[in-house]
Protein backbone atom coordinates (compact mmCIF):
# COMPACT_ATOMS: atom_id res chain seq x y z
CA UNK A 1 0.00 0.00 0.00
CA UNK A 2 2.68 2.48 0.95
CA UNK A 3 4.71 2.04 -2.06
CA UNK A 4 1.66 2.52 -4.21
CA UNK A 5 1.54 6.04 -2.40
CA UNK A 6 4.39 6.36 -2.83
CA UNK A 7 4.69 5.73 -6.53
CA UNK A 8 1.13 8.48 -7.18
CA UNK A 9 3.21 11.18 -4.74
CA UNK A 10 6.13 10.73 -7.59
CA UNK A 11 4.09 10.81 -10.46
CA UNK A 12 2.21 13.79 -8.90
CA UNK A 13 4.93 15.80 -7.89
CA UNK A 14 6.91 14.90 -11.42
CA UNK A 15 4.15 16.55 -12.80
CA UNK A 16 3.94 19.28 -10.19
CA UNK A 17 8.05 19.95 -11.49
CA UNK A 18 6.77 19.25 -15.10
CA UNK A 19 4.23 22.26 -14.96
CA UNK A 20 6.09 24.70 -13.14
CA UNK A 21 8.81 24.64 -15.32
CA UNK A 22 6.76 24.36 -18.42
CA UNK A 23 8.48 26.52 -20.41
CA UNK A 24 12.40 25.13 -19.90
CA UNK A 25 9.78 22.05 -20.39
CA UNK A 26 8.91 22.59 -23.70
CA UNK A 27 11.95 24.17 -25.00
CA UNK A 28 13.41 20.90 -24.14
CA UNK A 29 10.60 18.83 -26.05
CA UNK A 30 11.68 20.84 -28.75
CA UNK A 31 15.10 19.65 -29.05
CA UNK A 32 13.73 16.52 -28.33
CA UNK A 33 11.08 16.29 -31.12
CA UNK A 34 13.66 17.39 -33.44
CA UNK A 35 16.19 14.82 -32.52
CA UNK A 36 13.21 11.99 -33.24
CA UNK A 37 12.35 13.98 -36.23
CA UNK A 38 16.14 13.50 -37.65
CA UNK A 39 15.83 9.56 -36.52
CA UNK A 40 12.34 9.12 -38.60
CA UNK A 41 13.50 11.61 -41.84
CA UNK A 42 16.05 8.76 -42.05
CA UNK A 43 13.86 6.00 -41.67
CA UNK A 44 12.04 7.58 -44.39
CA UNK A 45 15.05 8.77 -46.87
CA UNK A 46 15.92 4.91 -46.55
CA UNK A 47 12.62 3.60 -47.06
CA UNK A 48 12.49 5.73 -50.27
CA UNK A 49 15.80 5.23 -51.70
CA UNK A 50 15.14 1.77 -51.14
CA UNK A 51 11.89 1.86 -53.54
CA UNK A 52 14.02 3.89 -56.20
CA UNK A 53 15.77 0.96 -56.32
CA UNK A 54 13.79 -1.94 -56.31
CA UNK A 55 11.77 0.61 -58.89
CA UNK A 56 14.93 0.75 -61.12
CA UNK A 57 15.55 -2.79 -60.75
CA UNK A 58 12.14 -4.18 -62.29
CA UNK A 59 13.14 -1.86 -65.52
CA UNK A 60 16.39 -3.85 -66.10
CA UNK A 61 16.41 -6.49 -69.04
CA UNK A 62 18.22 -7.69 -71.72
CA UNK A 63 16.88 -7.43 -74.92
CA UNK A 64 18.36 -9.71 -77.79
CA UNK A 65 17.53 -9.08 -81.50
CA UNK A 66 17.84 -12.12 -83.54
CA UNK A 67 18.16 -11.59 -87.32
CA UNK A 68 15.05 -12.08 -89.38
CA UNK A 69 14.28 -15.21 -91.12
CA UNK A 70 15.79 -16.72 -87.47
CA UNK A 71 14.17 -20.50 -87.97
CA UNK A 72 11.57 -20.88 -84.77
CA UNK A 73 13.55 -23.78 -83.82
CA UNK A 74 16.57 -21.52 -82.65
CA UNK A 75 14.68 -19.22 -81.02
CA UNK A 76 12.67 -21.67 -79.07
CA UNK A 77 15.96 -23.33 -78.08
CA UNK A 78 17.22 -19.66 -76.83
CA UNK A 79 14.35 -19.18 -74.95
CA UNK A 80 14.12 -22.34 -73.74
CA UNK A 81 17.50 -22.36 -72.55
CA UNK A 82 17.45 -19.13 -70.87
CA UNK A 83 14.14 -19.98 -68.92
CA UNK A 84 16.16 -23.03 -67.84
CA UNK A 85 18.64 -20.59 -66.31
CA UNK A 86 18.02 -20.78 -62.34
CA UNK A 87 19.16 -16.67 -62.87
CA UNK A 88 16.66 -15.64 -65.17
CA UNK A 89 13.02 -14.42 -63.85
CA UNK A 90 11.57 -14.20 -67.10
CA UNK A 91 12.09 -14.54 -70.52
CA UNK A 92 9.96 -13.24 -73.32
CA UNK A 93 9.19 -13.68 -77.14
CA UNK A 94 8.48 -11.12 -79.22
CA UNK A 95 7.70 -12.68 -82.79
CA UNK A 96 9.07 -10.89 -85.66
CA UNK A 97 5.11 -9.40 -86.62
CA UNK A 98 5.16 -7.88 -82.80
CA UNK A 99 7.83 -6.05 -83.05
CA UNK A 100 7.23 -4.53 -86.58
CA UNK A 101 3.71 -3.38 -85.31
CA UNK A 102 5.54 -1.99 -82.10
CA UNK A 103 7.49 -0.08 -84.36
CA UNK A 104 4.80 1.10 -86.79
CA UNK A 105 2.79 1.86 -83.62
CA UNK A 106 5.97 3.96 -81.84
CA UNK A 107 6.69 6.01 -85.45
CA UNK A 108 3.02 6.33 -85.74
CA UNK A 109 3.62 10.05 -86.07
CA UNK A 110 6.69 10.04 -88.47
CA UNK A 111 5.73 9.26 -92.13
CA UNK A 112 9.06 8.99 -93.28
CA UNK A 113 10.23 6.29 -91.65
CA UNK A 114 6.75 4.77 -92.31
CA UNK A 115 7.23 4.96 -95.71
CA UNK A 116 10.70 3.82 -96.16
CA UNK A 117 9.79 0.79 -93.80
CA UNK A 118 6.45 0.30 -96.93
CA UNK A 119 8.91 0.38 -99.87
CA UNK A 120 10.91 -2.53 -98.39
CA UNK A 121 9.34 -5.95 -99.85
CA UNK A 122 9.42 -7.77 -96.48
CA UNK A 123 9.71 -7.62 -92.71
CA UNK A 124 13.27 -6.03 -91.69
CA UNK A 125 12.81 -7.22 -88.34
CA UNK A 126 13.49 -10.51 -86.80
CA UNK A 127 12.33 -11.51 -83.47
CA UNK A 128 13.18 -10.50 -79.73
CA UNK A 129 13.62 -12.55 -76.89
CA UNK A 130 12.71 -9.72 -73.40
CA UNK A 131 15.38 -11.65 -70.18
CA UNK A 132 14.64 -10.21 -66.69
CA UNK A 133 17.24 -11.65 -64.31
CA UNK A 134 16.09 -12.34 -60.72
CA UNK A 135 19.37 -10.32 -59.69
CA UNK A 136 20.96 -7.59 -61.07
CA UNK A 137 23.98 -8.51 -60.81
CA UNK A 138 23.67 -11.93 -62.96
CA UNK A 139 22.74 -9.89 -65.80
CA UNK A 140 26.31 -10.18 -66.30
CA UNK A 141 26.49 -13.71 -66.43
CA UNK A 142 22.98 -13.84 -68.58
CA UNK A 143 24.91 -11.86 -71.11
CA UNK A 144 27.77 -14.49 -71.36
CA UNK A 145 25.43 -17.25 -71.62
CA UNK A 146 23.72 -15.84 -74.72
CA UNK A 147 26.98 -16.71 -76.14
CA UNK A 148 25.98 -19.83 -77.27
CA UNK A 149 27.23 -21.62 -80.63
CA UNK A 150 23.56 -23.17 -80.52
CA UNK A 151 21.84 -19.80 -81.22
CA UNK A 152 24.98 -17.05 -81.11
CA UNK A 153 25.28 -16.82 -84.76
CA UNK A 154 21.32 -15.64 -85.55
CA UNK A 155 21.81 -12.87 -83.03
CA UNK A 156 21.93 -9.61 -84.73
CA UNK A 157 22.07 -7.47 -81.44
CA UNK A 158 21.96 -7.08 -77.91
CA UNK A 159 20.66 -4.13 -75.71
CA UNK A 160 21.14 -4.57 -72.30
CA UNK A 161 19.22 -2.03 -71.10
CA UNK A 162 21.74 -0.53 -68.26
CA UNK A 163 20.51 0.98 -64.95
CA UNK A 164 22.94 -1.16 -63.14
CA UNK A 165 25.16 2.04 -62.45
CA UNK A 166 22.44 4.04 -61.42
CA UNK A 167 21.54 1.42 -59.03
CA UNK A 168 24.56 1.03 -57.93
CA UNK A 169 24.50 4.92 -57.39
CA UNK A 170 21.30 4.21 -55.23
CA UNK A 171 22.37 2.05 -53.51
CA UNK A 172 25.69 3.64 -52.58
CA UNK A 173 23.67 7.28 -51.63
CA UNK A 174 21.43 4.59 -49.46
CA UNK A 175 24.15 3.82 -47.69
CA UNK A 176 25.94 6.74 -47.22
CA UNK A 177 22.53 8.58 -46.38
CA UNK A 178 22.48 5.59 -43.68
CA UNK A 179 26.29 6.81 -42.45
CA UNK A 180 25.13 10.26 -42.53
CA UNK A 181 21.92 9.07 -40.49
CA UNK A 182 24.19 7.36 -37.74
CA UNK A 183 25.93 10.44 -36.75
CA UNK A 184 23.38 12.62 -37.36
CA UNK A 185 21.35 10.31 -34.74
CA UNK A 186 24.04 10.31 -32.40
CA UNK A 187 25.27 14.16 -32.57
CA UNK A 188 21.03 14.51 -31.83
CA UNK A 189 21.38 12.03 -28.81
CA UNK A 190 24.43 13.76 -27.24
CA UNK A 191 22.24 17.22 -27.51
CA UNK A 192 19.46 15.28 -26.36
CA UNK A 193 21.18 13.94 -23.24
CA UNK A 194 22.84 17.51 -22.15
CA UNK A 195 19.81 19.19 -22.56
CA UNK A 196 17.84 17.08 -20.62
CA UNK A 197 20.85 16.95 -18.19
CA UNK A 198 20.66 20.45 -17.98
CA UNK A 199 16.70 20.75 -18.05
CA UNK A 200 17.18 18.90 -15.06
CA UNK A 201 19.83 20.29 -13.52
CA UNK A 202 17.78 23.79 -13.78
CA UNK A 203 14.52 22.29 -12.69
CA UNK A 204 16.42 20.55 -8.99
CA UNK A 205 18.16 24.52 -8.93
CA UNK A 206 14.79 25.82 -8.58
CA UNK A 207 13.76 23.10 -6.48
CA UNK A 208 16.70 22.52 -4.12
CA UNK A 209 14.86 24.18 -1.28
CA UNK A 210 12.38 21.73 -1.56
CA UNK A 211 14.89 19.01 -1.95
CA UNK A 212 17.08 20.07 1.11
CA UNK A 213 13.75 20.02 3.40
CA UNK A 214 12.89 16.64 2.37
CA UNK A 215 16.42 15.61 2.89
CA UNK A 216 15.87 16.92 6.00
CA UNK A 217 12.68 15.22 6.76
CA UNK A 218 14.05 11.83 5.94
CA UNK A 219 12.57 11.47 2.31
CA UNK A 220 14.42 8.82 0.63
CA UNK A 221 17.10 8.88 -1.86
CA UNK A 222 14.57 7.34 -4.43
CA UNK A 223 11.75 10.19 -2.82
CA UNK A 224 13.68 12.89 -3.90
CA UNK A 225 15.18 11.16 -7.52
CA UNK A 226 12.16 9.68 -8.88
CA UNK A 227 10.20 12.81 -9.72
CA UNK A 228 13.02 14.64 -12.03
CA UNK A 229 13.55 10.66 -13.88
CA UNK A 230 10.01 10.55 -13.89
CA UNK A 231 9.64 14.13 -15.34
CA UNK A 232 12.73 13.32 -17.56
CA UNK A 233 10.12 10.75 -19.09
CA UNK A 234 7.43 12.43 -19.57
CA UNK A 235 9.54 15.08 -21.48
CA UNK A 236 10.53 11.88 -23.46
CA UNK A 237 7.02 11.06 -24.15
CA UNK A 238 5.76 14.52 -25.21
CA UNK A 239 8.44 14.59 -27.81
CA UNK A 240 7.69 10.93 -29.45
CA UNK A 241 3.94 11.99 -29.32
CA UNK A 242 5.01 15.15 -30.80
CA UNK A 243 7.07 13.91 -33.18
CA UNK A 244 5.14 11.19 -34.33
CA UNK A 245 1.87 13.67 -35.12
CA UNK A 246 4.65 15.14 -37.30
CA UNK A 247 5.57 12.82 -38.96
CA UNK A 248 2.62 11.04 -39.98
CA UNK A 249 0.91 14.25 -41.15
CA UNK A 250 3.97 14.93 -43.10
CA UNK A 251 3.80 11.28 -44.68
CA UNK A 252 0.22 12.13 -45.66
CA UNK A 253 0.67 15.74 -47.02
CA UNK A 254 3.89 14.49 -49.09
CA UNK A 255 3.14 10.92 -50.45
CA UNK A 256 1.77 11.84 -53.03
CA UNK A 257 4.26 14.68 -54.48
CA UNK A 258 7.06 11.82 -53.84
CA UNK A 259 5.30 9.12 -56.18
CA UNK A 260 5.69 11.65 -59.38
CA UNK A 261 9.70 10.91 -58.68
CA UNK A 262 8.82 7.38 -59.05
CA UNK A 263 7.24 7.25 -61.61
CA UNK A 264 3.96 6.96 -60.44
CA UNK A 265 4.67 4.27 -58.24
CA UNK A 266 3.77 4.51 -54.74
CA UNK A 267 6.60 5.59 -52.16
CA UNK A 268 5.50 2.95 -49.81
CA UNK A 269 5.96 5.39 -46.90
CA UNK A 270 2.69 5.40 -45.59
CA UNK A 271 2.55 1.50 -45.58
CA UNK A 272 6.02 1.03 -44.08
CA UNK A 273 5.24 3.30 -41.21
CA UNK A 274 2.08 2.13 -40.73
CA UNK A 275 3.19 -1.23 -40.26
CA UNK A 276 5.98 -0.49 -38.10
CA UNK A 277 4.55 1.71 -36.03
CA UNK A 278 4.25 -0.40 -33.18
CA UNK A 279 7.82 -1.33 -32.95
CA UNK A 280 9.30 2.66 -34.05
CA UNK A 281 7.28 3.65 -31.58
CA UNK A 282 8.47 0.86 -28.67
CA UNK A 283 12.10 1.28 -29.84
CA UNK A 284 12.33 5.04 -29.96
CA UNK A 285 10.37 5.66 -27.23
CA UNK A 286 12.05 3.05 -25.28
CA UNK A 287 15.66 4.50 -26.35
CA UNK A 288 14.87 7.99 -25.77
CA UNK A 289 13.10 7.73 -22.01
CA UNK A 290 16.08 5.25 -21.35
CA UNK A 291 18.74 7.93 -22.40
CA UNK A 292 16.69 11.05 -20.42
CA UNK A 293 16.30 8.77 -17.49
CA UNK A 294 19.81 8.18 -17.09
CA UNK A 295 20.71 11.42 -18.21
CA UNK A 296 18.15 13.30 -15.12
CA UNK A 297 19.38 10.35 -13.08
CA UNK A 298 22.81 11.89 -12.96
CA UNK A 299 21.78 15.35 -12.85
CA UNK A 300 19.88 14.91 -9.54
CA UNK A 301 22.74 12.93 -8.03
CA UNK A 302 24.99 15.38 -6.92
CA UNK A 303 21.75 16.71 -4.56
CA UNK A 304 21.92 13.47 -2.60
CA UNK A 305 25.38 13.22 -1.33
CA UNK A 306 24.94 14.78 1.71
CA UNK B 1 20.18 8.49 24.10
CA UNK B 2 23.20 10.13 22.72
CA UNK B 3 26.86 9.65 23.06
CA UNK B 4 29.87 10.79 21.45
CA UNK B 5 33.32 9.07 22.13
CA UNK B 6 36.32 11.15 21.34
CA UNK B 7 34.70 12.51 18.10
CA UNK B 8 36.99 14.77 16.00
CA UNK B 9 35.91 16.27 13.09
CA UNK B 10 38.50 17.93 10.71
CA UNK B 11 37.86 19.79 7.41
CA UNK B 12 40.12 19.85 4.50
CA UNK B 13 42.62 21.67 4.33
CA UNK B 14 42.73 21.15 8.36
CA UNK B 15 40.52 22.93 10.46
CA UNK B 16 39.50 21.75 13.83
CA UNK B 17 35.99 21.40 13.79
CA UNK B 18 35.60 19.28 16.93
CA UNK B 19 38.64 17.87 18.67
CA UNK B 20 37.87 14.91 21.31
CA UNK B 21 34.58 15.30 22.51
CA UNK B 22 33.18 12.95 24.81
CA UNK B 23 29.43 13.67 25.49
CA UNK B 24 26.47 11.38 27.33
CA UNK B 25 22.88 13.05 26.64
CA UNK B 26 20.24 10.71 28.68
CA UNK B 27 16.50 9.86 27.95
CA UNK B 28 14.38 12.67 28.61
CA UNK B 29 17.36 15.75 29.27
CA UNK B 30 17.00 19.12 28.22
CA UNK B 31 20.13 20.09 27.07
CA UNK B 32 21.73 23.42 25.90
CA UNK B 33 24.91 23.55 23.73
CA UNK B 34 26.66 26.80 24.01
CA UNK B 35 29.85 28.71 22.80
CA UNK B 36 31.00 31.03 20.59
CA UNK B 37 30.61 31.29 16.58
CA UNK B 38 33.14 28.95 15.46
CA UNK B 39 33.11 27.07 18.73
CA UNK B 40 32.09 23.69 17.03
CA UNK B 41 28.20 23.96 18.00
CA UNK B 42 26.73 23.15 14.50
CA UNK B 43 29.48 20.66 13.65
CA UNK B 44 28.12 18.88 16.32
CA UNK B 45 24.97 19.39 15.03
CA UNK B 46 25.38 18.26 11.86
CA UNK B 47 26.60 14.88 12.99
CA UNK B 48 23.72 14.19 14.94
CA UNK B 49 21.72 14.20 11.99
CA UNK B 50 24.53 12.67 9.34
CA UNK B 51 24.96 15.41 7.58
CA UNK B 52 28.64 14.90 8.23
CA UNK B 53 30.85 12.38 9.11
CA UNK B 54 32.97 12.27 12.19
CA UNK B 55 36.12 11.58 11.01
CA UNK B 56 37.79 10.02 14.39
CA UNK B 57 35.43 8.63 17.46
CA UNK B 58 31.84 7.12 17.52
CA UNK B 59 28.57 8.55 17.37
CA UNK B 60 25.60 6.37 19.16
CA UNK B 61 21.80 7.58 18.91
CA UNK B 62 19.85 5.12 21.41
CA UNK B 63 21.53 2.16 20.54
CA UNK B 64 22.37 3.20 16.97
CA UNK B 65 26.23 3.38 15.32
CA UNK B 66 26.00 6.33 13.18
CA UNK B 67 29.55 6.82 13.00
CA UNK B 68 29.88 5.67 9.33
CA UNK B 69 26.14 5.65 8.72
CA UNK B 70 24.99 4.28 4.86
CA UNK B 71 23.27 7.10 2.64
CA UNK B 72 20.74 4.81 2.42
CA UNK B 73 20.10 4.75 6.36
CA UNK B 74 20.42 8.66 6.68
CA UNK B 75 16.50 9.32 6.06
CA UNK B 76 15.40 6.52 9.27
CA UNK B 77 17.81 8.31 11.23
CA UNK B 78 16.04 11.67 10.24
CA UNK B 79 12.57 10.36 10.90
CA UNK B 80 13.95 9.92 14.27
CA UNK B 81 15.16 13.20 15.33
CA UNK B 82 13.34 16.13 14.78
CA UNK B 83 15.26 19.19 13.45
CA UNK B 84 14.64 22.54 14.22
CA UNK B 85 16.94 25.39 12.22
CA UNK B 86 17.40 29.24 12.57
CA UNK B 87 16.43 29.95 9.33
CA UNK B 88 13.14 27.63 9.32
CA UNK B 89 13.47 26.05 5.89
CA UNK B 90 9.53 26.48 5.05
CA UNK B 91 8.32 25.67 1.98
CA UNK B 92 7.07 28.63 0.69
CA UNK B 93 4.25 27.77 -1.19
CA UNK B 94 2.93 25.20 0.56
CA UNK B 95 -0.06 26.23 3.40
CA UNK B 96 0.67 25.25 7.16
CA UNK B 97 -0.78 22.18 6.84
CA UNK B 98 0.99 21.16 4.04
CA UNK B 99 4.68 21.78 5.12
CA UNK B 100 3.67 19.83 8.24
CA UNK B 101 2.39 17.20 5.99
CA UNK B 102 5.21 17.20 3.97
CA UNK B 103 7.33 16.03 6.36
CA UNK B 104 4.97 12.23 6.62
CA UNK B 105 4.36 11.98 2.54
CA UNK B 106 8.27 11.39 2.07
CA UNK B 107 7.19 9.00 4.72
CA UNK B 108 4.75 7.01 2.88
CA UNK B 109 2.53 7.69 5.72
CA UNK B 110 -1.64 7.10 4.07
CA UNK B 111 -3.03 10.06 3.82
CA UNK B 112 -5.99 9.44 6.42
CA UNK B 113 -2.93 9.09 8.90
CA UNK B 114 -1.69 12.26 7.92
CA UNK B 115 -5.02 13.85 8.14
CA UNK B 116 -5.58 12.12 11.80
CA UNK B 117 -2.22 14.01 13.05
CA UNK B 118 -1.24 16.68 11.60
CA UNK B 119 -4.29 19.07 12.81
CA UNK B 120 -2.92 17.17 16.25
CA UNK B 121 0.51 18.41 16.03
CA UNK B 122 -0.71 22.03 14.87
CA UNK B 123 -2.50 21.98 18.03
CA UNK B 124 0.21 21.64 20.38
CA UNK B 125 1.84 24.07 19.10
CA UNK B 126 -0.79 26.19 18.98
CA UNK B 127 -1.44 26.72 15.27
CA UNK B 128 -4.66 24.66 14.32
CA UNK B 129 -6.50 27.89 13.70
CA UNK B 130 -4.06 28.93 10.76
CA UNK B 131 -3.01 26.13 9.09
CA UNK B 132 -4.30 26.81 5.76
CA UNK B 133 -2.12 30.39 6.11
CA UNK B 134 1.28 30.43 4.24
CA UNK B 135 4.64 31.15 6.16
CA UNK B 136 4.62 34.70 4.72
CA UNK B 137 1.03 35.06 5.85
CA UNK B 138 2.24 34.26 9.82
CA UNK B 139 4.81 35.74 12.28
CA UNK B 140 8.44 34.80 12.21
CA UNK B 141 7.76 32.91 16.06
CA UNK B 142 4.76 31.40 14.18
CA UNK B 143 7.07 30.08 11.55
CA UNK B 144 9.24 28.44 14.04
CA UNK B 145 6.22 26.98 15.29
CA UNK B 146 5.29 25.19 12.05
CA UNK B 147 9.00 23.93 11.95
CA UNK B 148 8.75 22.32 15.20
CA UNK B 149 4.87 20.72 14.33
CA UNK B 150 6.79 19.11 11.48
CA UNK B 151 9.93 18.12 13.13
CA UNK B 152 7.45 16.89 15.83
CA UNK B 153 4.67 14.64 13.25
CA UNK B 154 7.58 11.37 13.22
CA UNK B 155 6.86 11.22 16.86
CA UNK B 156 10.79 11.63 17.48
CA UNK B 157 12.75 11.03 20.49
CA UNK B 158 14.93 13.65 20.09
CA UNK B 159 14.58 17.09 19.01
CA UNK B 160 17.48 19.21 18.01
CA UNK B 161 16.85 23.29 17.53
CA UNK B 162 19.86 24.70 16.07
CA UNK B 163 19.22 28.11 17.17
CA UNK B 164 15.99 27.94 17.03
CA UNK B 165 15.01 31.74 18.36
CA UNK B 166 17.86 33.35 16.51
CA UNK B 167 15.42 35.05 14.12
CA UNK B 168 13.01 35.73 16.72
CA UNK B 169 12.61 38.48 18.95
CA UNK B 170 12.28 38.60 23.09
CA UNK B 171 8.77 37.88 23.14
CA UNK B 172 8.88 35.00 20.28
CA UNK B 173 11.57 33.59 21.42
CA UNK B 174 10.67 33.16 25.00
CA UNK B 175 7.70 31.07 23.08
CA UNK B 176 9.56 28.96 21.30
CA UNK B 177 11.70 28.08 24.64
CA UNK B 178 8.04 27.13 25.89
CA UNK B 179 7.14 24.92 23.52
CA UNK B 180 10.73 23.20 23.24
CA UNK B 181 10.16 22.70 27.24
CA UNK B 182 6.46 21.38 26.82
CA UNK B 183 7.84 19.10 24.37
CA UNK B 184 10.41 17.67 26.35
CA UNK B 185 7.84 17.38 29.57
CA UNK B 186 6.18 14.35 27.17
CA UNK B 187 9.34 12.79 27.09
CA UNK B 188 11.06 14.22 24.17
CA UNK B 189 14.94 14.69 24.55
CA UNK B 190 16.01 18.23 23.91
CA UNK B 191 19.30 19.33 22.48
CA UNK B 192 18.94 23.22 21.64
CA UNK B 193 22.24 24.48 20.30
CA UNK B 194 22.18 28.53 21.26
CA UNK B 195 24.55 31.25 21.98
CA UNK B 196 21.49 33.16 23.64
CA UNK B 197 22.64 34.08 27.07
CA UNK B 198 19.17 34.80 28.51
CA UNK B 199 17.51 31.76 27.15
CA UNK B 200 20.40 29.71 28.49
CA UNK B 201 20.35 30.92 31.86
CA UNK B 202 16.41 31.46 32.26
CA UNK B 203 16.28 27.88 31.71
CA UNK B 204 18.44 26.41 34.68
CA UNK B 205 19.04 23.35 32.69
CA UNK B 206 21.82 21.18 31.61
CA UNK B 207 24.53 23.12 29.64
CA UNK B 208 27.45 22.00 27.91
CA UNK B 209 29.79 24.83 26.61
CA UNK B 210 32.14 24.43 23.78
CA UNK B 211 34.95 26.28 23.16
CA UNK B 212 37.70 25.75 20.44
CA UNK B 213 36.20 22.37 19.23
CA UNK B 214 36.54 21.39 22.44
CA UNK B 215 33.85 20.65 25.61
CA UNK B 216 35.15 22.84 28.13
CA UNK B 217 32.17 22.92 30.66
CA UNK B 218 28.81 20.58 31.16
CA UNK B 219 26.93 21.78 34.32
CA UNK B 220 23.55 19.57 35.06
CA UNK B 221 22.11 23.20 35.91
CA UNK B 222 24.21 25.33 34.03
CA UNK B 223 24.70 29.16 32.90
CA UNK B 224 26.03 30.64 29.91
CA UNK B 225 29.17 30.92 30.84
CA UNK B 226 31.69 32.65 28.35
CA UNK B 227 31.91 36.44 27.62
CA UNK B 228 29.26 38.12 25.47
Amino acid sequence: MSFLINIWRIIVSAWKHFVRNLWLALSTVFVLVLAMLSVNVLLGVNVLLNRAAQELEGKIDVSVYFLPNTPPAVLDQAKFLMTSLSQVQSAELVGAEAVLENFKREHAAEPEVLGSLSELEQNPFGATLIIKAKNTADYPFLLQALDNPQFNFAIESKNYDDHAETIRRVREISRSVQVFGLILISVFALFSILIVYNTIRVAIYTQREEIGIMRLVGASNSFVRMPFVLEGIFLALFAIFIAGGIVFSAIVYLEPYLANFLDGADPGLLKFFMANWPRLASVECGVLAGLVALSSWAAVGKYLKK
Amino acid sequence: MITLEKVSKIYPPNVQGLREVNLKIDHGEFVSIVGQSGAGKTTLAKLLIAEERPSRGRIDIGGWDITRIPGRDVPFLRRQIGVVFQDFKLLPKKTVYENVAFALEVASMSGRRIHEIVPQVLKIVGLDEKAHRFPNQISGGEQQRVVIARALVHRPKILLADEPTGNLDTLNAREIIDLLLKINSFGTTIVLVTHNREVVNALRRRVITLDGGMVVSDQAEGKYLLPA
